[in-house]
């Protein structure tokens, strides 16, 4: 059914991506996480709609996609594998520093490769540098006209797999935050290989990599933005992807609560009725619901917001927060609901609630979008 | 803890924390990747007697007393999770249905060898797609001479394959529903009864779930456990005194966890300072102590009056309520302050995260917590 708050063009890319879920996603979902692999091939079928680099613009080659309509594709893909959302998520994320900072040539260079089908990174965290990116060790030193680059990145997704990346350093350590710059690294790139891989409790199909640079040389023109605009870059690019990592939750709690209700339409109690027909699960579904249509909305206004032009940077840190923290209660009342079956690996929904945990965590954890929401408030 | 443990029973928390250590900690993460049962670990607590420990000596037991015996649990449960609901399975379902409810000559030939370890007991109650009883898998128990013919399905029963005695739920009058089922003592090697599969679940590996199948197993009259019909009264009970012995299970692996938490909350720098000095990590921690500090006095205070024989039925619903809620939260909340390193499989907070869940899950509606607290005072 068509949601009529969309306009056609979105309805139209809705029921795509639900199709393209419901035949490509779903019924591989379990069995990738289980072997915990990168699920190459659906993207390859993801190509193949044209839904592979969302967010990059028409005049690049690719469908340039308003914010809403990613988002809405997004919540389908989460709907059928939050570690499949993660990559196209990811992907779309590293692309973002290039609409916010890059120059004509190097948006040839990195939505070229993406529009080709390669896959991106966004390669800012650290072993010493999570939610305090600006304590980034990673440096860059200019030698003649080509960039060097030193150190280790962590958590980052795809990176063992993408083709090309944003990579953050720092080109004056002495100046901290302000000494932060962007980088577009290429994987042929000589010095730049991938570390240990994270074996993760959930998303596992999503691939989460180190990654090791040792006197990577890349053209002065690699450089994005100017020297000491890294943080800049990067919390505008948070900024950007946070709805789309929201809107992928609001799909992870969307697929529990449907689980639920078909559970609770199916399962009998002792009385050998459906135990929906119970108040003290029917009111546990409505609650849930309550959550994700607050959600969904939450994650439609930030968007609408940034697609106007207007600041939204508040707006997207309240929705990743809600979303995430909706997509992580729906998934666990989901599996306590369906009691024994849900915890079990014969119903997807202890998949959700593992996959819901990391939500809250990447893309700036929840204490941090506080940090941002509280900034705002206060300022 | 100002919570007045005897000499004894602090003695008996001793060597449980030690026999964790000595036993379990070596083969705990094994155990959770392979999910296999552990039968060494079973014998070496058959050899230090936990396995009958509030059992009466006459029965071969160590009459300790429950509340000894919840200790042995939330200490277990501080490295394992499925290894306590190895325990909880046998000696608080299990063996309590036929200490309660069983003949004189029931109790002296079942009770010693599931003291001793020679025997490990399950408690088989479940059914696939509707409440016991009701579904079209249920199990019937047809009264054929000295006999009852049992045919049906069981699922998700916990020591299911490596028992070697189930305490089966089945119905002798299945024009009454759910009301007319009965409880039986059932060989393991019963003729017709096989292992249909073992079931993968989300934590707790290691306490191996099964499906049984009853083709024709033959059960003598005289292994009918209590009145006829009185099922529900059984599973009633049996699940509540064993809800007291998963809430101090929840304690033990909540305060395990917390106490990582804590630990990593010390040594994780960013911002120039540990994070466990920011008031949002301090916020989450003394809540999580706080609730496990009142849930831990709940389970001791529950399992008192089971040992005093005196009415538990609402202090054990209060427990699962409570330590439901907190243990789950206190999880989600561990991983987020263990970050991107607490969300990696390889952590322990991943497992414990797992795990809890498995501890919090509903028993049956017979014993619907909130239907019990609420029937209690409203009768
Ligand atoms: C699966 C996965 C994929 C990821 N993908 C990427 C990626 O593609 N690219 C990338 O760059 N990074 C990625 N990350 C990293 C992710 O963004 C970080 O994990 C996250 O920013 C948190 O950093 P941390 O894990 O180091 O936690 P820490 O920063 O060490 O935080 C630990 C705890 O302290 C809290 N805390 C920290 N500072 C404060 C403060 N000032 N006030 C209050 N509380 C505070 C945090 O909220 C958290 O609860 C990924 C992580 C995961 C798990
Ligand atoms: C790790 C694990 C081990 C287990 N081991 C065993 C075992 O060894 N043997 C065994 O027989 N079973 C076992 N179970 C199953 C478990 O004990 C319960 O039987 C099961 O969770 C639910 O009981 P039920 O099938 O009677 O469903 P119901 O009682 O019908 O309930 C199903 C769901 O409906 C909801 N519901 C129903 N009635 C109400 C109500 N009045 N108010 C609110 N919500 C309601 C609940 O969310 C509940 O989870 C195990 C489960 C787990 C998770």
């Amino acid at each position: 059914m068509a949601d009529m708050t969309l306009t056609h063009e979105q309805q139209k890319l809705q029921a795509l991506a639900r199709e393209f879920t419901a035949k490509h996603i779903i019924p591989v979902a379990s069995e990738w996480d289980e072997k915990g692999e990168f699920h190459k091939f659906i993207l390859e079928e993801v190509k193949n709609i044209g839904l592979h680099c969302m967010a990059v613009p028409k005049e690049y080659g690719g469908p340039g996609c308003d914010s809403v309509s990613q988002s809405v594709v997004m919540e389908q893909f989460g709907y059928g594998c939050c570690a499949f959302a993660t990559t196209l998520g990811g992907n779309g994320l590293s692309s973002y520093p290039l609409a916010i900072a890059g120059t004509d040539e190097q948006k040839q260079l990195y939505y070229g490769r993406l529009v080709a089908g390669g896959m991106g990174g966004f390669a800012l965290t650290e072993p010493g540098a999570g939610s305090d990116a600006g304590s980034c060790a990673t440096t860059a030193k200019l030698d003649g006209d080509k960039w060097v680059l030193n150190g280790t990145k962590c958590f980052a997704t795809t990176c063992g797999v993408a083709n090309i990346m944003v990579v953050f350093a720092s080109t004056d350590p002495s100046k901290g935050v302000k000494g932060l710059s962007a980088f577009i690294v290429e994987k042929e790139r000589d010095g730049f290989s991938v570390g240990a891989v994270e074996h993760k409790m959930g998303i596992r199909s999503s691939n989460t990599v180190e990654l090791l640079l040792k006197n990577v040389r890349i053209p002065k023109n690699h450089l994005l933005g100017n020297e000491g605009e890294g943080m800049k870059i990067a919390m505008k690019t948070l900024d950007m992807a946070r709805p789309i990592v929201a809107s992928m939750a609001v799909g992870v709690a969307q697929r529990a609560l449907d689980a639920a209700v078909a559970f609770a339409k199916a399962y009998l109690d002792v009385n050998g009725k459906p135990i929906g027909m119970q108040q003290a699960v029917s009111f546990k579904l409505a609650d849930m619901a309550i959550q994700v249509e607050a959600a969904r909305q939450l994650v439609r206004n930030a968007l609408r917001l940034k697609d106007a032009g207007v600041p939204y940077t508040k707006e997207a840190a309240i929705a990743k927060t809600f979303a995430t923290d909706t997509a992580m209660q729906v998934s666990a009342d989901a599996v306590g609901l369906m009691g024994n079956y849900g915890y079990s690996k014969d119903s997807f929904v202890e998949k959700l609630m593992r996959d819901a945990k990391v939500t809250q965590i990447y893309e700036g954890t929840n204490q941090v979008q506080r940090i941002v929401i509280a900034g705002q408030l206060l300022r | 803890m100002s919570y007045a443990l005897t000499e004894e029973q602090q003695l008996i928390q001793q060597s449980a924390r030690e026999f964790t250590r000595e036993y379990i900690e070596p083969i705990a993460t094994e155990m959770d990747r392979t999910g296999i049962h552990p039968s060494a670990v079973v014998q070496q607590m058959a050899e230090h007697d936990f396995l009958g420990l509030y059992l009466p000596e006459e029965f071969g037991g160590t009459e300790a007393g429950y509340l000894s015996y919840v200790l042995i649990i939330e200490e277990i449960s501080r490295m394992s999770g499925a290894v306590a609901s190895i325990l909880i399975n046998h000696a608080s379902l299990a063996a309590y249905t036929m200490y309660r409810f069983g003949s004189a000559v029931q109790k002296q030939e079942c009770l010693p060898a599931l003291c001793s370890g020679e025997k490990l007991a399950a408690f088989a109650l479940t059914e696939p797609g509707a409440a016991p009883g009701v579904g079209s898998h249920k199990v019937i128990a047809t009264k054929e001479g000295d006999h009852y013919v049992l045919n049906g399905h069981k699922c998700y029963v916990a020591n299911g394959g490596v028992a070697d005695i189930y305490v089966v739920f089945a119905l002798t009058n299945p024009e009454a529903g759910a009301k007319g089922m009965s409880a039986f003592i059932v060989d393991a090697k019963a003729a017709g009864l096989s292992i249909q599969r073992t079931i993968g679940k989300m934590g707790l590996r290691g306490c191996q779930s099964a499906e049984l199948i009853f083709e024709n197993v033959m059960v003598p009259q005289s292994n009918l456990l209590g009145a006829a019909g009185a099922g529900m009264k059984i599973v009633k009970e049996a699940q509540l005194v064993a809800s007291v012995a998963e809430g101090a299970q929840v304690v033990g692996i909540a305060q395990a966890a917390m106490e990582d938490a804590v630990k990593y909350g010390k040594q994780r720098v960013q911002f120039g300072r540990p994070i466990a000095a920011f008031p949002a990590i301090q916020t989450m921690l003394a809540e999580m102590a706080t609730h496990i500090h009142i849930a831990r006095l709940a389970v001791y205070d529950a399992a008192s009056l089971i040992e005093k024989g005196e009415d538990f039925m609402k202090e054990a619903a209060m427990v699962k309520l409570f330590t439901g809620r907190i243990g789950q939260s206190a999880l989600i909340d561990v991983i987020q302050i263990e970050g991107g390193y607490g969300y990696s499989q390889e952590m322990i907070a991943s497992r414990f995260y797992r795990d809890i869940k498995g501890a919090v899950i509903t028993e049956s509606s017979a014993a619907f917590p909130e239907k019990v607290i609420a029937d209690d005072l409203l009768a």
